[in-house]
């Protein structure tokens, strides 16, 4: 008997259970989708940490330490895919006498490195020039220096003997703090600034000069405390958990674990853990964003489709009753109902895997849908989605049997009907609540995501996201009440639908009126349709919009060329400006300065005309406003610009004297500068994230002889791959020119781990918000309409003209429309900005605004009204083939 | 014929597709309706009664013969100015209030809420129904709701009356003292009423019977 009145049903009203299934098949296809980013994301970032340490540990040996049998634990310890031996000897000096000229430099480091270190490594060092293996400066010290491959260097040792060496080559390390980092200082100890001089020389070379006992016996050089050894291990990535958390845990087990069996002979720095501690704090924010982008949309499909199942209500109430009148019991009627929603569910999930594989493709780049997480998060997702709409259909169809069997038209409310939540007012209530919630989020200075560094637990403020919760459902009750208090102001409406319906207006605000419930719920699913839309899309163009900035803050301008201060990309400005695509360029100098004992990077501009090559947001200076500070650095020669640390470590304060020490052009030694503190700069282009200065070049090549720019920051405004291919073409070949543009530092920045990689959940999350926003317009509407095609047969048949029609039927499409993309644009926005502001540690740097997605927006508007538009019309063919049929039925 | 009748059928034939099957409703039917006539067309279930009605009312056009309306004009305008329907039950707009339901064919002719709602009131009051002007259709009884149906046909003063079964809901008594308001309301006009019905009572009271028996038309009398 069910199996017949299931088929019945699958004949009568193959529409409705269409709409259904499609709804349950989106649900599913969404909920699938975001669980295989989820995973997949997290996965990512493990293995791209682990391509971005180039060094995974550092296996420092104690004095008493054995090499052969530090080598064996290693080779001993679970994950080790390989070990090669570094050694570290100080000397006192380098000299070189070039040009005439002898240069000296201060203390230095000297690094011993096997044969198959660089290709066991090859991210730590770049070769710049001459050929590697051999006697290799550092870019530091050759500039320092001023020597060149094939000029003579010589090495003095602490006992004053000298050694004197051919250069080979100069190379650029790419993790200097890493490779020179104090190993087992205590916790909480101020990291040391990597040596400024530099040579690395073969392992044999640097043995000959260092020479130490027997391989068996402890290495140490009596009464000398500048020697060190280590060795540099890599982690096959493939054998750690995909799980940052995780990785970072295993990672530091394993390392206590050798320490612990080498007697504490051996110390090891975990750089590879390091990166995961730092990662899965990011890792989590991946969690988060599925979270709060991904499922408040899940629930709206699933609204939808609900809404979808229950369209017909009076018709579903009409059937119950006349089985009920027929004998049936109230069990069984209710085994037909689940049977429809369990076949919607079925068809649903069926198809909705389908879609899963479809845009799991298309939006994330995973095929292998079949693999285990994947294959859980899918079952999972479809169980869950089968079992909310089974039971929401079962809750719902079951107190309506327990209701009396007479039809109440329930449409039709009269106006002295409020509902409970209104009189109750939860929904100002909700949005008092949210707005407490965020006020004591904000308290705690939004700190959603803890990963406390050296500790394995991670935890999540879910509470933060209290907010949005209240914002959403208090703001969707109070857009409700807004619109039934509209639609209860008979002469508003009359006002207001005029223009559609002219002469007509009186009678269709008072039909319209009345039905205030069922218009209600098509204006709550248009408005949280389009409100997830706006909240996504405003979200993910600010987080764009911020990527972009960070990359601007990184490449330092559309295209960039760093040369070094032997060969300044300055000195081709001529050149560069006669590019096509070119639409400015201008110099910067970049040096290193001495702040006290610290080394500093020193940026050296043209205040006035900055600009012109480099956007300077307002964010970059306290103070918030870089046309000022800049201003006020080019009106002071002298003036500098530094980080908020080095104004509180030299209690600065605006027109205090500071003394830089800059190296000097005739000996090449540092020499104190005086500068005049103007104010605090907290971002600039290229520059680091920690401490640095920004001054006039101008004065700094005054004072110190070097008017060499070493970067050439440029504007383009013809497509940037063009114009960054032509500058490549300029300086092919230069030794030490390296041109990089700012969207593949962008590029880099989005699959770096610093920040979460959204592009895959954006496509997906803006693609389901399009189909959202048509599926509850245009469906529900089309479907509100056929529930009254009784109505539209009536007032033909008393004699409505199919334009007095078509006014009845826009002017409730168009209130509906209109009224719910004002409450979810609005809803929208505050999600939105609440969003931005609660997960400002996705940003780097925080946007100073929301951006908004014009297009997209101006997208989702035409498919909001190409929706309606179909729905309406196709209703009013119907309305006119079907009239006969109707009038038959009355 | 005479030119001053108000609908003609000539050779009127209805066929529908069911499925694979075409069905014959009406088989060549030739009748006119005049000024002031009172016509009951009398039938069984399923012998084109409904069916011969659209015709008249212009609802639905013939699958072959002629329909006309030589007083009226053409077909598309013939509602709500000139032809009125009163059906069997439910007929009225959910969300209108009965005055609102009276009044809507006249604001459909382009009359101004407030002509209509004066005319509506009185239309009300002549069938006795001023109390329950304000109520929705829900809120009304069986006999009240169709009385608020015949008012609103009778309320835009159209020349033809088309009513299908209206009195099919209702007791005797209730369906008498329903077409003793409907026959004092046109008495004095020149609209002609055409009713089908089972109710023999009815059909008494109407000067011109017509028979359908499968589809097919038998004037009585």
């Amino acid at each position: 008997m069910t199996r017949r009145w299931l088929f019945g049903v699958i004949k009568g009203r193959p529409g409705r259970l269409l709409g259904a299934a499609l709804g349950v098949a989106v649900t599913t296809a969404l909920l699938c989708s975001l669980g295989i980013f989820l995973s997949k994301s997290t996965a990512t970032m493990t293995s791209r940490a682990a391509a971005d340490v180039p060094i995974d540990w550092q296996v420092q040996l104690s004095a008493a330490a054995n090499e052969g049998g530090a080598l064996a634990a290693l080779q001993g310890t679970a994950a080790v895919a390989g070990a090669e031996l570094v050694e570290y000897h100080d000397v006192a000096s380098f000299t070189a006498r070039t040009s005439g000229t002898s240069q000296v430099t201060g203390r230095g480091k000297v690094v011993g490195l096997g044969p198959r270190y660089l290709s066991q490594f090859p991210g730590v060092l770049r070769q710049l020039a001459g050929t590697s293996g051999g006697v290799e400066l550092s870019q530091q010290t050759a500039a320092n220096l001023r020597a060149a491959v094939g000029d003579r260097v010589t090495i003095r040792r602490f006992d004053g003997t000298i050694v004197d060496l051919v250069v080979d080559g100069v190379v650029a390390e790419k993790k200097a703090d890493s490779f020179f980092q104090a190993i087992g200082v205590a916790p909480g100890a101020a990291p040391a600034a990597p040596p400024d001089n530099v040579v690395y020389l073969p392992d044999r070379l640097w043995r000959s000069l260092f020479p130490s006992p027997s391989a068996n016996t402890s290495f140490g050089m009596t009464g000398q405390r500048d020697a060190s050894r280590q060795f540099h291990v890599s982690i096959d990535a493939t054998l750690l958990p995909r799980d940052p958390a995780s990785a970072y845990s295993y990672l530091s087990s394993l390392a206590n674990n050798l320490e612990a069996r080498s007697s504490g002979t051996l110390t090891v720095a975990d750089n590879l853990a390091q990166r995961f501690g730092a990662v899965r704090a990011d890792a989590l924010y991946a969690k988060v964003l599925f979270l709060f982008l991904g499922l408040p949309g899940a629930a709206l499909s699933l609204l939808i489709t609900l809404s979808i199942m229950l369209t017909g209500s009076q018709h579903i109430s009409r059937e119950q009753s006349l089985l009920r009148v027929r004998g049936a019991t109230a069990r069984q009627v209710f085994r037909f109902e689940l049977a429809e929603a369990a076949f919607v569910g079925l068809v649903g999930i069926v198809v909705g895997l389908g879609l899963t594989a479809i845009a799991s493709h298309t939006f994330i780049g995973s095929s292998d849908l079949l693999s285990g997480t994947h294959l859980i998060w899918m079952l999972v997702s479809s169980l869950a989605v089968a079992t909310l709409i089974v039971c929401a259909i079962a809750a719902l169809l079951g107190a309506r049997l327990r209701r009396s069997a007479k039809d109440s038209s329930q449409a039709v409310a009269r106006s002295n009907d409020v509902p409970l939540w209104q009189r109750l007012f939860w929904d100002i209530l909700l949005v008092a609540a949210g707005l407490l919630t965020y006020w004591l989020t904000a308290q705690k200075g939004y700190e959603v995501v803890l990963a406390p560094e050296g500790t394995p637990s991670v935890s999540v403020h879910y509470e933060a996201f209290v907010a949005p919760l209240l914002f959403w459902l208090g703001g969707a009750l109070l857009g409700l009440r807004l619109f039934e208090a509209l639609i209860g102001d008979r002469r508003a409406m009359r006002r207001l639908l005029r223009p559609v319906s002219s002469g007509l207006a009186p009678v269709v605000a008072a039909s319209l009126g009345r039905q205030r419930r069922l218009l209600a719920r098509g204006v709550v699913m248009v408005g949280l349709a389009v409100a997830f839309a706006v909240s996504t899309s405003v979200f993910n163009t600010t987080y764009n919009a911020q990527a972009r900035v960070d990359a601007q803050l990184t490449n330092g301008a559309d295209i960039t060329v760093t040369g070094n201060i032997d060969s300044p990309a300055g000195g081709f400005i001529p050149r560069l400006l006669g590019i096509r695509g070119v639409a400015a360029v201008e110099p910067m100098m970049h040096r290193f300065v001495y702040v006290g004992s610290d080394l500093q990077d020193l940026y050296g501009i043209d205040p006035k005309r900055i600009r012109a090559a480099t956007a300077m947001s307002d964010a970059y200076f306290a103070g918030g406003d870089a046309v000022a500070a800049l201003s006020m650095l080019s009106s002071k020669p002298s003036g500098v610009l530094v980080s908020e640390e080095t104004k509180n470590d030299y209690q600065l304060s605006v027109g205090d004297t500071i003394n830089l020490r800059l190296q000097f052009a005739g000996d090449h030694r540092y020499y104190p500068v005086p500068f005049v503190f103007m104010g605090v700069v907290r971002e600039f282009p290229t520059a680091p994230k920690d401490s640095f200065i920004v001054a006039n070049s101008s004065y700094i090549a005054a004072r110190t002889g070097i008017v060499s720019q070493e970067i050439a920051l440029i504007r383009a405004d013809e497509p940037i791959p063009q114009v960054k291919s032509t500058v490549d073409r300029l300086f092919a070949g230069l030794p030490g020119m390296t041109v990089s543009d700012i969207q593949s530092t962008q590029a880099a920045i989005d699959s770096s781990l610093t920040s979460v990689d959204l592009r895959g959940l954006t496509r997906l999350e803006l693609a389901f918000a399009i189909l959202a926003v048509i599926g509850s317009a245009g469906l529900i509407i089309a479907l509100g309409l056929r529930e009254r095609r009784r109505s539209f047969a009536l007032l033909e048949a008393v004699g409505a003209s199919r334009r007095q029609l078509r006014a009845f039927v826009w002017s409730e499409v168009l209130l509906v429309i209109v009224s719910g993309i004002i409450i979810g644009a609005a809803l929208g926005m505050v999600v939105a900005a609440t969003l931005v502001n609660i997960l400002h540690g996705v940003f780097d740097p925080p946007p100073p605004h929301l951006y908004a997605p014009l297009g997209y927006l101006v997208a989702l508007l035409a498919a909001v009204a190409a929706s309606c538009f179909v729905g309406a019309a196709s209703i009013s063919v119907l309305a006119r083939q079907s009239l006969v049929e109707e009038i038959r039925k009355l | 014929m005479s030119d001053a009748s108000y609908v003609r059928l000539i050779d009127a034939r209805k066929t529908y597709l069911r499925g694979p099957r075409r069905v014959t409703a009406l088989e060549s039917i030739t009748c006119s309706v005049f000024p002031g006539d009172r016509i009951a067309v009398l039938g069984p279930s399923g012998s084109g009664k409904s069916t011969l009605l659209h015709l008249l009312g212009g609802v639905d056009s013939p699958s072959e013969g002629v329909a006309q309306w030589p007083t009226f004009g053409p077909r598309d305008g013939l509602r709500p100015r000139f032809v009125s329907y009163v059906f069997q039950t439910k007929s009225l707009v959910d969300s209108l209030t009965a005055e609102e339901n009276v009044a809507l064919p006249l604001v459909l002719m382009g009359m101004t809420q407030s002509e209509a709602q004066a005319i509506a009131e009185a239309a009300l009051a002549s069938f006795g129904l001023e109390e329950v002007a304000q109520k929705l259709p829900e809120e009304l009884s069986g006999g009240q709701a169709q009385r608020v149906a015949v008012a609103r046909a009778v309320a835009a003063r159209p020349r033809l009356i088309l009513a299908d079964e209206p009195t099919g809901q209702l007791d005797h008594p209730t369906a008498g003292r329903l077409f003793d308001a409907l026959f004092a309301a046109l008495d004095g006009t020149d609209t002609a009423l055409v009713v089908a019905t089972h109710d023999a009572a009815i059909a008494t009271r109407m000067a011109r019977r017509w028979a359908m028996h499968y589809g097919m038309m038998e004037v009585l009398s």
